[in-house]
């Protein structure tokens, strides 16, 4: 589904240049749950910003479904993070003064969609994080934990292909972080892949995959066994 | 429609988390848009054309029919009885009216307090070539001396209550005058047909009288008369019509080049002839001047008013450079959520469309601000200045002119900061 070949990201300034990414090489496959790891600065979160296409990348090839994004056009990276990919923030991003049902509304906005189809995807992405008694609630008024539930809420709504989490509980206490986990890994079950950046072991070892990223190359990639990580 | 709802919403909201620097944004907008608004309804008012139609037809000629030698001297703006008699010859003209201006007072009988009223001495063809609308009645058969008059509107309702007055007989100066026509409303701005000495700032007169009459009872020009010999010129029945007292203004209609060339020659043979004759030594200075240049001819363009226009103008650019740093500062607060919107899949263009209605909300508030603030400089104006209250006038032409000047400005507020916005770094918002 995502297949990265010789990836290549650099950061210039008028003094120094720095290599985000070197020749990275990564195949992540349909409903693969897989944690990006590795220490702060080491191109984790430009890695999965790539993959987002929210940045983009200097060399290389990125195809997404077998078809390269390299050169899309403004509109159609739009449509393609609109339509296949959704985003999970740290810091939840959510609009502080729109309603939870208006956040998660919004990029149903976007595609286009008629105001019922709105409505059902609205409710039953509310229903599946279990915040529909509180949509017309603001962010403010919802704890972290619920914040982050409305922000996958917000994700799923537009039924992505692919989840990209940038460190989805960094922001959250153990327990709440857990609820988040179980959530993920619930939205992983019903097909979607997962890329979520952690710093958390953890949450690595529950994720299928763990893709390690040191100096801006891909240094190791485990493969857990689920059923042991279940167990465990 | 549901979308633009939608996108005013978004609007309101954006505007509700930082009101202060919003509304900042409108009113430094709004001065700069009103201040130059007032000051361009003058401007323009002063310089629109009365008569666009006629404007390049309508010509006052000016002879150098004096008797003093004189080599770079530009004829006298005013011409003598006599030289309007040798001009009024010619029929090239297809109209032709001599006039001038006096003052008076009109009452309806001798008992009722006389009431001061400006009077325009002229001829028939002064009312079709300026296209004075006749409300009643109807104007002088010809141009023969005779004691009827006609009235403006706002005369007849003043001194007589109504309109529908004609037949009915006036007391002017004493003297009883025959009303044979009103007029309708009606205000030539800028009077162009009086434009020496910047009388075309004031409005057209009260009460209009026979040319022939105005000498035989002397009525004395109110505006300009000069005599270059020993003319009397309180003796208008006389020496007004047998010497060199110069206050008729003299307007010809042309309609075609032709007959502007032709009437050209004319002044030019005239003024050889009389040359001849030894009637005045100079040489030929003859001009004629379109209706449209007449203010600019007699130098009547005020300079200040050009200065007061490029400050008010330089003022509105200061406003628009100002209104666009707030404007920035308020996009690049909330620059994350546009990122956040492009990162959930909004297109440019459906950003900018959330933009155009951004600038469209502010327009219509700038509008609003402009316009009580145009309003109150108009009126300040007014009492400044109150015999330029004529040309501080509002039509549905000059509020589409604010309108569009609005939604000009404020689309320049907010396309830097909107093109900031559009294409900012998406990750680096959505990270902090």
């Amino acid at each position: 589904m995502i297949t990265l070949t010789n990836l290549g990201k650099v950061f210039r300034t008028e003094l120094i240049e720095t290599h985000a990414l070197r020749e990275v090489n990564l195949q992540v496959n349909e409903g693969e749950f897989a944690a990006l790891t590795g220490p702060s600065g080491s191109g984790k979160s430009t890695l999965l910003n790539i993959l987002g296409t929210l940045e983009s990348f200097d060399s290389g090839d990125y195809q997404l479904d077998g078809k390269s994004v390299k050169g899309l056009p403004d509109a159609a990276l739009s449509k393609l993070r609109n339509e296949k990919i959704g985003f999970i923030f740290q810091s939840f991003n959510l609009i502080k003064d729109f309603s939870i049902y208006d956040n998660i509304e919004l990029p149903l906005r976007y595609r286009g969609l008629k105001a019922a189809e709105r409505k059902q995807r609205i409710e039953q992405a509310l229903e599946l994080v279990g915040l529909h008694a509180r949509r017309d609630y603001l962010p403010g008024q919802l704890s972290g934990g619920q914040q982050q539930r409305v922000a996958i809420a917000r994700a799923i709504a537009g039924q992505p292909r692919i989840l990209l989490a940038d460190e989805p509980t960094g922001n959250l206490d153990s327990l709440m972080a857990r609820q988040v986990m179980e959530l993920l890994e619930q939205i992983n079950r019903q097909g979607c892949t997962i890329l979520m950046v952690t710093h958390d072991p953890d949450q690595a070892r529950r994720a299928g995959r763990n893709i390690q990223i040191i100096d801006g190359q891909l240094h190791d990639s485990t493969m857990y066994d689920p059923l042991a990580q279940h167990t465990a | 429609m549901e979308q633009l709802f939608y996108y005013l919403k978004v609007s309101w909201f954006s505007i509700k988390r930082a009101p202060l620097p919003y509304m900042l944004t409108v009113l430094i907008l709004s001065l700069g848009l009103g201040v130059f608004f007032s000051n361009a309804t003058f401007y323009y008012r002063m310089n629109s054309d009365p008569l666009p139609d006629k404007s390049d037809k309508l010509f006052f000629p000016m002879l150098m029919l004096v008797p003093y030698q004189c080599s770079d001297c530009k004829p006298p703006p005013v011409l003598s009885y006599s030289n309007v008699a040798k001009l009024d010859v010619s029929t090239i003209p297809s109209a032709k009216a001599a006039m001038y201006s006096a003052d008076g007072y009109l009452r309806q009988h001798a008992a009722q307090p006389p009431t001061p009223v400006t009077v325009r001495i002229t001829q028939r063809d002064f009312f079709s070539m300026f296209d004075v609308p006749l409300l009643h009645g109807t104007i002088w058969a010809d141009n023969q001396a005779r004691d009827e008059l006609l009235l403006s509107k706002a005369t007849a309702e003043k001194i007589l209550g109504r309109t529908d007055v004609v037949g009915q007989q006036l007391l002017l100066d004493d003297r009883l005058f025959t009303i044979i026509g009103v007029l309708d409303d009606w205000q030539m701005l800028p009077k162009l047909y009086d434009a020496y000495n910047r009388q075309y700032l004031n409005p057209v007169e009260d009460v209009y009288l026979p040319l022939e009459s105005g000498y035989d009872y002397n009525y004395l020009s109110s505006t300009n008369s000069s005599t270059f010999d020993d003319a009397d010129f309180r003796k208008l029945a006389t020496d007004g019509r047998n010497k060199a007292l110069h206050q008729l203004q003299y307007w010809v209609q042309l309609d075609t080049p032709a007959q502007q060339q032709a009437y050209r020659q004319f002044m030019a043979n005239l003024v050889t002839d009389e040359k001849a004759a030894g009637r005045h030594p100079s040489a030929e200075a003859n001009q004629l001047v379109m209706l449209r240049d007449i203010v600019r001819y007699f130098g009547g363009e005020s300079a200040d008013i050009k200065a007061f226009a490029i400050v008010t103008l330089l003022f509105l650019l200061v406003s628009v450079f100002n209104a666009s740093h707030l404007s920035l500062n308020r996009y690049l607060s909330n620059q994350y959520e546009f990122s956040l919107r492009r990162a959930l899949g909004a297109n440019r263009s459906q950003l900018q469309m959330q933009l155009l209605v951004d600038m469209g909300l502010m327009s219509t508030f700038t509008l609003a601000g402009a316009a009580v603030i145009a309003y109150g400089c108009t009126k300040l104006m007014n009492s400044l200045w109150p015999a330029n209250h004529l040309f501080a006038g509002w039509d549905v032409q000059l509020m589409l002119a604010l309108a569009v000047l609005t939604l000009f400005c404020s689309y320049l507020v907010t396309l830097y900061p909107s093109l900031r916005a559009s294409f900012g770094s998406l990750n680096k918002q959505l990270k902090e």
